[in-house]
């Protein structure tokens, strides 16, 4: 008994090392292996899902000579670890991590293994073969905050909130200058859940926005439609971000900031098999065609709707930057000057409210 | 709507999943047996209940198929610690973690739907009340465990059942001298904790928030276990405090959302902290304390 189960050990270890020695780029039947890794289980709407169209996309470009492996609901930490060291085992070559806490497993494969390409949803590490990307997402909240406060009457609008990181900040900042463009009156009250995923609570907090008076509420970060059925039911607007939940909410829904990650992943695939893969900071916008607004709700009035198209424009062009100066905080002290915009890195590291967001931010 | 009232409306459904899930495992530990599982067997049951009522378009086949589901599970885990005399603790959690993973394995195509949930009641009178009378407008399921709670809390405290349930808790081979069976009726009792258990994971998912997704129950399961302990296996206290904890959770979100300067962390952890606070200072009774705890809870039985 013991015999066997020590040889058995011994074989699946030496074939776990030879899988583990470097492969070249393409496997030896020509077909590049793409695993795509998120941590939670991909569903018909979210963030998971939009990923999943991204490597749909690389399928429907390279047919038979693309390979994708899609593993869902994979816990961040050693779980994580242990079942992307197994992909790149089994021969896939091109990695997509789709959640920040894969970072640092997917670092230390990434320089175990340079012949393997990483991208990195939402990281700041980078090395020669490992990218981290993300979204722009406060471009199209902007948008979303100009017919939130055309459409609201009580002059109040929520957030639901995951937790309160700069990616979230900046999409209710940016929400809020929107809304503050059409009028400046607005308020913006956020509840934070402190969970990326509670469904339960998630609609609680709905709830209780939608008790404080706020009409037009933003589910920032919610994979599930939660938010949105709970606000098309109480007769509040509702937006939301990465994949459209119209079918949820069909009269409250005011539209989606949507992600489309098909052009940034096969131009990854090409350097990769080109072998220019390099290591570089992604962060997309609506300039790269990677953030878009779309299923607008049609209650939103012409003129309001020839306003966001023309901010559009400037956004797609470059030419607008929604954190562009003067601009007050919180306690209404001047946070940037008059004619300064906000580099990236302030952007990314946004650790403050606008005047306007009523609730104070979590320290 | 003010706060208030968004409080008092929300409260009760609130609480009403780790209720039904609680009030389960009390009958369970009353008859000396402890079940770990719960969050699994809510989770199986959300997911059953979750299919049933999408495909049949019926809510109560939904809580039927939960109620069956989970109290399937449970007696497999019956088996296991009364059948084969495994540890309670261990085996409890491992059919927590199965009934986790068979619920993602049965909603996986139902992943993100979405249905419509329950009407709500209003009781006559009550509910034209000033003030709370929010609170008197329910859907059924809130009314039905309510009824349930005061049913469990007679059987339990004034009748011959709940005296051999509770004999079986205290000391079984006594039980089992003067002519009851321990094991029967242990089954019974985690039968009936499972079913309630996944009728609790349906209600979360078919009525509180209508829709499945994968973790949904989010540690509901191991509240109801917290209550349970915590509210000493007296019916009353466990619905005071899961109550409470369904007010302050709710509560604590409108909070946020009026703009209060506490920081969201702190607020969330708010619900446990009071809850347990207020439990504990009920329970701070010492003898009595000792006289509520079940003397052979968690030990195997052996004839």
């Amino acid at each position: 008994m013991t015999q066997t189960r020590r040889s058995f050990l011994k074989t699946s270890l030496a074939a776990s090392t030879a899988m583990a020695l470097p492969i070249p780029a393409f496997a030896q039947d020509g077909v590049l292996k793409v695993a795509l890794i998120v941590p939670s289980p991909a569903a018909d709407v979210g963030w998971s899902h939009t990923l999943e169209l991204g490597t749909a996309a690389l399928q429907a470009e390279y047919g038979d000579k693309i390979k994708v492996t899609l593993l869902e609901n994979i816990a961040e930490g050693p779980d994580g670890d242990r079942i992307m060291n197994k992909t790149v085992a089994d021969g896939n070559t091109f990695l997509i991590l789709g959640s920040f806490g894969y970072m640092n497993g997917g670092l230390k494969l990434a320089k175990a293994h340079p012949e393997v390409s990483i991208l990195h949803a939402s990281g700041y590490e980078t090395a020669p073969n490992f990218s981290p990307f993300g979204a722009r997402y406060y471009q199209g909240t902007y948008l979303m905050g100009m017919a939130a406060a055309s459409l609201s009457k009580s002059k109040k609008l929520g957030c639901v909130g995951a937790f309160a990181i700069p990616e979230l900040i900046t999409s209710i900042n940016a929400f809020t200058l929107g809304a503050q463009a059409v009028d400046p009156a607005i308020e913006v009250s956020v509840v934070w859940v402190n969970s990326w995923f509670d469904p339960a609570s998630e609609q609680e907090a709905a709830k209780a926005l939608l008790s404080q008076g706020c009409d037009v509420v933003f589910s920032n970060a919610q994979d599930t439609p939660s938010v949105v059925a709970a606000c098309e039911e109480a007769g509040a607007y509702v937006f939301n971000l990465n994949s459209s939940m119209k079918t949820y909410a069909p009269k409250k829904y005011l539209g989606v900031v949507g992600t489309d990650w098909a052009p940034y992943f096969k131009a990854s695939v090409a350097a990769h098999l080109a072998g220019t893969f390099a290591g570089a900071s992604a962060w997309l916008g609506m300039a790269d065609k990677c953030v878009f607004v779309a299923d607008w709700n049609p209650d939103i009035a012409p003129d309001t709707v020839a306003k966001i198209e023309a901010v559009h424009a400037t956004l797609l062009d470059g030419s607008f930057s929604p954190f562009t100066g003067p601009l007050t905080n919180q306690d209404g002290a001047e946070a940037v000057a008059a004619g300064v915009t906000l580099g990236d890195d302030a952007i990314l590291s946004m650790d403050w409210h606008v005047k306007g967001v009523t609730t104070p931010l979590p320290k | 709507m003010n706060a208030v009232d968004f409080i008092l409306a929300g409260m009760l459904a609130a609480a009403t999943p780790m209720l039904l899930a609680a009030l389960g495992e009390m009958v369970v530990e009353r008859s000396g047996v402890l079940n770990l599982g719960l969050e699994g067997m809510m989770a199986l049951g959300a997911a059953l209940g979750f299919i049933t009522t999408y495909t049949y378009q019926s809510h109560a086949l939904g809580f039927l198929a939960a109620g069956l589901g989970g109290a399937g599970l449970s007696l497999l885990f019956a088996l296991i610690v009364l059948g084969f005399v495994a540890n309670q603790v261990a085996a409890g959690l491992a059919i927590g973690i199965l009934g986790t993973g068979l619920s993602a394995l049965f909603g996986k195509s139902f992943e993100s739907l979405t249905i419509s949930g329950l009407p709500k009641l209003a009781l006559p009178l009550l509910s034209d009340l000033p003030v709370v009378g929010v609170l008197f407008v329910q859907d059924a399921v809130v009314w039905l465990t309510i009824a349930l709670a005061l049913a469990i809390w007679a059987t339990m405290n004034h009748s011959k059942l709940g005296l051999i349930i509770r004999a079986v808790g205290e000391n079984p081979h006594a039980a089992r001298a003067i002519g009851f069976r321990v094991l029967p009726i242990r089954c019974a009792a985690i039968g009936f904790g499972g079913a309630l258990a996944g009728i609790a994971g349906a209600y979360a998912s078919t009525v509180y928030t209508p829709l499945w997704a994968d973790g949904m129950i989010a540690g509901r399961g191991w509240i109801a276990l917290a209550l349970v302990v915590f509210g000493t296996w007296q019916t009353g206290r466990v619905v005071f405090g899961a109550f409470l904890f369904g007010a302050l959770s709710l509560g604590e979100l409108t909070t946020q959302a009026a703009g209060v300067n506490i920081p969201s962390q702190l607020l969330a952890c708010v619900p446990y902290i009071v809850t347990i606070l207020m439990l504990a200072v009920i329970s701070s009774n010492r003898r009595r304390m000792r006289l509520n705890t079940i003397a052979s809870l968690g030990q195997p039985f052996e004839k």
